[in-house]
């Protein structure tokens, strides 16, 4: 009943009001971002509707435009332009782009046989990428026209036949493959790649927040109450010292976990905005050039991975989850110990530059680089920093690398121990109330008063 | 009448330090009585107060708290006593409410042991309304008021306080003194306090223990120790003690 009540009043104090809404906030910040670059990037890739302005009253013109039309992939929007006011008359039809086919377009191509002149007109828009992404799409769109009239071209001025056509257009088929840990699969590395990137920042990033996250929470839970002496009362209640302080790190570690839950549906939002359209790509670079068999471009990719060994079986899961707990063990234990040493809201600050340094190193670290593939000293520096061996973790499962994973959970396992072993000594010691690191100027204003505890 | 703290030769050295922060300690307290500390700062005051609240260790002698001693049995200790320490806060998202019922939840053996605790510290406190209000937004007056009702709403054996009344406005903390004789003198519990309010101390103390360096130079009735120093009043003594403390 006590230790219910202890993680009660530690849950109230750790998930405010105003915490929810930050949490919440983050979450729909991230969706709306990525909903945003979705949405902007959609419209970028759409060619299924031109806003033309037909200059040329040629046959020629006219032909490729009922091309267009008769392929349904293309719905045009037909405006006149009543003078060469660009601006005004973009502002007039209230339009953000256009396609302009001047007078002479098809007698350029039919009768003097030189390239003719087309115009795309757009508006720049406010945002960076959407601005970017405007000019994407104009080409787009004038592709769209230059290979309908290139067959036009063909077939006009040259009688080539269909066949002929589209064995010039596209003369051979690319099929390629991966190897990965001496298995080959039937699919492009880039998209493989691309995807393989996507799950490897989700997780590290996941982790980041959630060390962050856990850490902070469990040394300002202790700190606050140290610098309040609501401590002090609490430790002086019957209850023993051991319930109150799992009642805080079982407090820090469900905060935590529900701040990385909002932080990882909301960062996962904005990765499938931001990917959506890259995942389509990549399927059809799988499988041609018919872009409707998308899912099952997917579905193929999936398989290849499986295939070559990339994909995580549940005991994989098991292994990584195992690990990601003690990582978040060892990082609320030493914060437990960082907090306890701190005598003001200052000094909460300065003592988390520890933990946050040990966190961002090796996120950074693996972000950009392969440590398996670093000089000795280098690697051994760098696996000596417990977290390294989660950012890790998951790359190594995929890739088979078991020696090193297992070796970094030991590792991990000894280093909670003796950090866990500090936290619990310091805990039920003298040492939580004789402890301290003070920034300087408060220890000169304490230095006026007195140390209490040297009273 | 039987005596609810013995401190025998109670001694904390810490770490670093050269000499020690409370040098062999001895006095006791009886049921029902009010005993004060007083002393100048880094008298040794709170290291006593704090080993006796069982949350640092003596270094040398021992203190028995209604037959349990803080060294071997610190758990049973903590059943019997309450502490509030100087220039405490209280958490500041809970309401006032929230916060008896939470402390009061550490001491209670049941449910309707809990419930008493909570309605006597909603009377002792005279908050009213403001019960309900979060703590964050009350002056140090509030706080200090429902800190107090906190520590003697379970009516332990013996309560600790460290400057019971600071923050408190005159009539409040005269209010508070007389709540403290009454709880002694009816309810038989037994006080620990620390002050430096002399006039506080001569007011509500039944005897008090004058420390300095670390060591408890006199102990007795205020009366007595009038007499034994020549003083007319309290302040008087605490000089004469400390300085023939200094000129040794």
């Amino acid at each position: 009943m006590k230790f219910g009540n202890l993680l009660k009043k530690e849950l109230r104090e750790l998930i405010t009001k105003q915490a929810l809404i930050s949490m919440v906030f983050t979450m729909a910040l991230l969706i709306f971002m990525g909903q945003i670059m979705g949405g902007a990037m959609e419209e970028g890739f759409d060619t299924s509707k031109i806003t033309l302005c037909n200059q040329d009253d040629s046959q020629f013109t006219a032909g490729i435009l009922k091309k267009i039309e008769a392929s349904k992939a293309t719905e045009i929007n037909y405006v006149t332009f009543e003078s060469d006011d660009y601006a005004a008359e973009m502002e007039r039809l209230d339009i953000k782009n256009a396609v302009i086919i001047p007078k002479g377009y098809g007698e350029s191509i039919t009768e003097k046989k030189e390239p003719a002149l087309i115009k795309f007109v757009s508006k720049m828009q406010a945002g960076g990428i959407t601005s970017s992404i405007s000019t994407v799409s104009g080409a787009d769109v004038i592709d769209e026209i230059q290979n309908v009239c290139m067959n036009e071209v063909m077939s006009g001025n040259y009688g080539l036949t269909d066949s002929d056509i589209a064995l010039i257009r596209e003369p051979m088929t690319t099929v390629e493959y991966t190897v990965n840990n001496g298995k080959t699969a039937q699919v492009s590395a880039s998209a493989l790649g691309a995807i393989t990137m996507m799950q490897s920042m989700i997780a590290p990033f996941a982790i980041f927040f959630l060390l962050l996250m856990a850490s902070q929470m469990i040394m300002t839970a202790i700190s606050t109450e140290k610098i309040d002496k609501t401590l002090e009362t609490l430790l002086s209640a019957p209850v023993s010292r051991m319930t109150v302080l799992s009642a805080k790190m079982v407090a820090a570690v469900i905060t935590a976990l529900m701040n990385a839950l909002f932080m990882i549906v909301g960062f996962a939002f904005y990765m499938m905005g931001m990917m959506g359209s890259a995942t389509a790509e990549m399927s059809t670079a799988v499988n041609g050039i018919d872009s409707s068999v998308m899912t099952e471009g997917v579905t193929n990719i999936g398989q290849a991975m499986a295939d070559l060994g990339l994909s995580l079986t549940p005991l994989s899961y098991v292994l990584f989850a195992v690990q990601l707990f003690f990582t978040v063990a060892i990082g609320l234990s030493v914060s437990l110990i960082l907090g306890a040493m701190a005598t003001d809201i200052k000094s909460v600050q300065t003592l988390v530059m520890p933990i946050m340094i040990a966190v961002m190193i090796p996120f950074f670290i693996t972000m950009f680089m392969d440590v398996n593939s670093m000089s000795a000293v280098f690697k051994f520096v760098v696996y000596a920093i417990p977290f390294t061996h989660t950012y890790t973790a998951l790359s190594n499962l995929m890739n088979g690398n078991m020696l090193v994973f297992w070796g970094g959970l030991v590792y991990q396992i000894i280093f909670f121990a003796v950090c866990m072993f500090l936290a619990v000594r310091m805990f039920t010691t003298d040492k939580l109330f004789t402890m301290s690191f003070s920034t300087g100027s408060a220890a000169k204003k304490r230095g006026k008063k007195s140390l209490p505890n040297e009273q | 009448m039987a005596s609810v703290l013995e401190v025998r030769g109670l001694s904390k050295k810490y770490p670093k330090k050269d000499v020690l922060a409370a040098d062999g300690v001895s006095f006791s307290v009886d049921e029902g009585e009010i005993f004060a500390l007083i002393g100048p700062n880094g008298a040794g005051k709170t290291t006593t107060i704090r080993m006796i609240s069982t949350l640092i260790q003596p270094t040398g002698g021992d203190a028995v708290v209604a037959g349990h001693s803080v060294v071997k049995e610190p758990d049973k200790v903590r059943e019997n006593i309450t502490y509030l320490p100087d220039e405490a806060g209280a958490y500041k998202t809970m309401t006032g409410i929230n916060y008896l019922e939470f402390m009061a939840s550490l001491f209670a053996k049941d449910k309707d042991e809990l419930d008493k605790y909570v309605e006597r510290g909603k009377a002792i406190c005279g908050l009213e309304d403001r019960l309900s209000d979060k703590i964050g937004g009350y002056s140090r007056g509030m706080i200090r008021k429902l800190l107090l009702a906190r520590a003697v709403m379970t009516e332990p054996k013996l309560a600790i306080m460290d400057e019971a009344t600071s923050g408190l406005d005159v009539i409040n903390a005269l209010e508070i003194r007389k709540m403290i004789k009454a709880l002694a003198k009816e309810h038989h519990m037994a006080f620990l306090l620390s002050s430096h309010n002399m006039l506080e101390i001569e007011y509500v103390s039944d005897r008090v223990g004058i420390m300095t360096g670390g060591k408890l130079m006199a102990v007795g009735r205020i009366g007595e120790l009038k007499e034994r120093y020549e003083a007319a009043n309290l302040e008087e003594v605490f000089e004469r003690v400390v300085k023939n403390n200094e000129v040794r």
